[in-house]
């Protein structure tokens, strides 16, 4: 449902219209036929040989970049941009005409990236988040701005879309930039510790190998590939180093590329909208508007806690693309995360509640229970087939020994809380997550209760939030926090049906 | 749920006729599922099928009937008595679930749309299903087996409730 944004607040200096439709710069042209020569190298190389290296041939090869060259100047020159009234004008009239209007105060957030070539020409790549549920499809892009009209284009879209000042954020009215923290080089050793990347050294020997055997047939080196894939299955130990050296690169490549994506990580708030600017290569700057935050989330996993950092996403509603859009804060001590959200959006004063002890036994027996099972299967196995079997019983008994301390810390996670502005849920062990959501923001309350919790006397209470995942659980509470949790923080919508 | 009271109103009677008739129709695909595994295992001549399995191919079907039609024939009695909905104080709080439970609360100031559906099944049998939904998919409730009338006009009513209530903060 659309409602008409409300005339109010003061009247804010805007930066003079834009008179006439833009073009993209020029400069984008040196960008396109790079980025589709992949695409038609293969073509080209294939005329060429095909051709016999004639002059013909070189000629149709020329013919092809030409047409490509002539594709693209054709594209840039009839793709046009303009702000009409209250209104982006996004139009195209390379073959058919199609005009995209995106009215501005559906205009959430603009993302400014400058990938690498972009970055040498000075140009960036503009994307406005509306909150479209139809995937990229539905947002618009401009491709190849010049990075200061990128920005000026930026303000002005930002500028318009945001209508309504609240009273109690004083910070949406125009202000200087305020940076809230800039995370220091030294931190972004802590990344290889969030898991992220780490699987990337098998990724990119799986792309190497894959790329080897595809482009070894045109190279002509296919059966060397091949002798040299045979000679390796003869010896399984190489395999095996070759995996180890794998293993052993894990954190160091994970943590080269977590610093490539992270690196400068910037936190400022400007104009009513919270910024996130990150990135070595492509440098990423995401806007997230600060009245359509309702929380944030805090999440460490084990070895996260064991060195005593946490990232930090924010919550907002209509984001597409939350879990890398609405990063807040990357690998940082865990006091820092505490402080800058609370500085960016909002404290949470209160402790978190335990659940009842009954709660435990359950972690520890879905920690535990499966495994042990596995592991009576593979028993009878090895017995009766092959020794084989054995070391797959003693993985899944190691797995569920491993299950009582994640099960014990499992509930040790748990925990709900209320500080009469914003509630708290938390929970998991291998990533623990806590979350943290304004009051108004929820929508309702689901309370679950499966045949097994209803055994136990336990629920599951989930708090709808119509912004981040949608809902938040507080797993395994008992009955009376079921309801009395609900009562405390929307007292009206629960006491009319308590006993 | 021990400190909440029931909600007050039940569903129609005719609902427990839609869910024994969904029940059948769960029974039916489900014994011939295992009657076509069943044959086909027993019939396929593989070395690990041990004889017996393969001789007593009628045993897959029959031990699924003998699992699943208790809770099967049970599922419409245990779900009549346990779902029921309430409207008052502009929050909708509605019970259900079978083997699950479950408890929704949802403030009419937050909800987005109102929809009224009917499957072919209740259709026939003149019940409806309401489906009430904010911004949230856990905020969210759908009621079914609603008397057609009743769920029509509690359509009406929560729409334009809802109209005048609507709280944007969401």
């Amino acid at each position: 449902m659309t409602q008409p944004a409300p005339a109010s607040g003061p009247p804010q200096p805007l930066p003079p219209p834009v008179p006439m439709p833009m073009r993209l710069s020029p400069k984008v042209l040196l960008i396109d036929p790079v980025r589709m020569l992949p695409s038609l190298l293969l073509p080209l190389v294939g005329v060429l040989f095909v051709g016999g290296f004639s002059p013909r041939s070189f000629l149709w090869a020329a013919i092809g970049i030409g047409g490509t060259i002539i594709f693209a100047v054709v594209r840039w020159a009839t793709f046009t941009y303009q702000i009409v009234g209250d209104r982006l004008e996004l139009k195209r009239s390379l073959i058919s005409r199609s005009v995209r209007t995106i009215p501005l105060e559906r205009i959430r957030g603009v993302d400014v990236t400058t990938p690498p070539m972009h970055r040498l020409l000075g140009l960036a790549v503009l994307k406005l988040d509306t909150g479209a549920s139809g995937g990229a499809e539905q947002e618009g892009e401009l491709d190849g701005l010049e990075v200061a009209e990128g920005e000026r284009l930026k303000a002005v879209l930002l500028r318009r879309a945001h209508v309504p000042v609240h009273e109690d954020q004083p910070h949406a009215r125009p202000q200087p930039d305020n940076v809230i923290i800039r995370v220091p080089r030294a931190w972004l050793l802590y990344g290889p510790l969030s898991g992220a990347y780490l699987l990337t050294p098998f990724a990119l020997a799986g792309g190497a190998i894959g790329l080897a055997f595809q482009w070894g047939g045109e190279l002509g080196f296919r059966d060397e590939a091949w002798d040299l894939g045979q000679s390796l299955l003869d010896h399984p130990i190489f395999i095996a180093a070759a995996v180890l050296m794998l293993v052993i690169l894990m954190p160091f490549v994970g943590g080269v590329m977590y610093a490539v994506f992270h690196w400068d990580f910037t936190l400022t708030r400007r104009d009513g909208y919270l910024v996130a600017e990150r990135g070595l290569i492509n440098r990423r700057s995401v806007s997230l508007e600060a009245r359509r935050v309702r929380g944030y989330e805090i999440a460490d996993g084990l070895a996260e806690r064991w060195a005593g950092v946490a990232r930090a996403w924010a919550i907002v509603t209509g984001l597409g693309d939350s879990e890398t859009r609405g990063q807040l804060l990357p690998d940082v001590p865990r006091k820092v995360a505490e402080s800058v959200t609370s500085a960016a959006i909002g404290p949470y004063t209160a402790g978190l509640r335990p659940h009842p002890p009954i709660a435990r036994n359950r972690r520890l027996f879905r920690a535990i229970a499966p495994n042990l099972a596995l592991a009576a299967l593979f028993t009878p196995a090895a017995v009766s087939w092959s020794p084989v079997w054995w070391v797959l019983a003693g993985v899944a008994m190691a797995a569920a020994v491993a299950g009582i301390p994640l099960g014990l810390d499992r509930y040790r996670s748990l925990g709900h809380g209320y500080d009469g502005v914003r509630l708290a849920v938390r929970s998991g062990s291998l990533r623990r997550s806590q979350a943290v959501v304004e009051r108004r923001a929820v929508v309702g309350w689901r309370v679950t209760q499966t045949w097994f919790q209803r055994r136990a006397g336990v629920m599951t209470l989930t708090a709808g939030v119509g912004a981040g995942e949608g809902g938040y659980s507080a797993i395994d509470v008992s009955e009376a926090q079921a309801t009395d949790f609900p009562t405390e923080v929307t007292p009206d919508w629960i006491l009319p049906f308590r006993r | 749920m021990g400190p909440l009271r029931d909600p007050a109103h039940r569903l129609s009677p005719k609902a427990r006729r839609l869910w024994a008739l969904e029940s059948v129709i769960g029974f039916v695909l489900l014994v011939g599922g295992a009657i076509l595994v069943g044959h086909w295992v027993g019939g396929s001549g593989w070395s690990w099928v041990p004889g017996w399995m393969a001789e007593y191919e009628w045993l897959l079907p029959v031990l699924v009937a003998v699992a699943a039609g208790p809770f099967l024939a049970a599922e419409p009695f245990v779900r009549y008595t346990v779902h029921r909905w309430e409207l008052s104080g502009d929050v909708v709080y509605a019970r259900s679930g079978f083997l699950t439970r479950e408890w929704v609360f949802v403030p009419v100031s937050r909800i987005q749309t109102v929809d009224k559906a009917q499957g072919w099944l209740e259709r026939l049998l003149g019940l409806a299903t309401l489906e009430i939904r904010t911004a949230s998919h856990a905020g969210s409730s759908t009621i079914k087996g609603l008397d057609y009338q009743v769920a029509a006009g509690l359509a009406e009513q929560l729409a334009h409730r809802a109209e005048q209530l609507r709280d944007d903060a969401t």
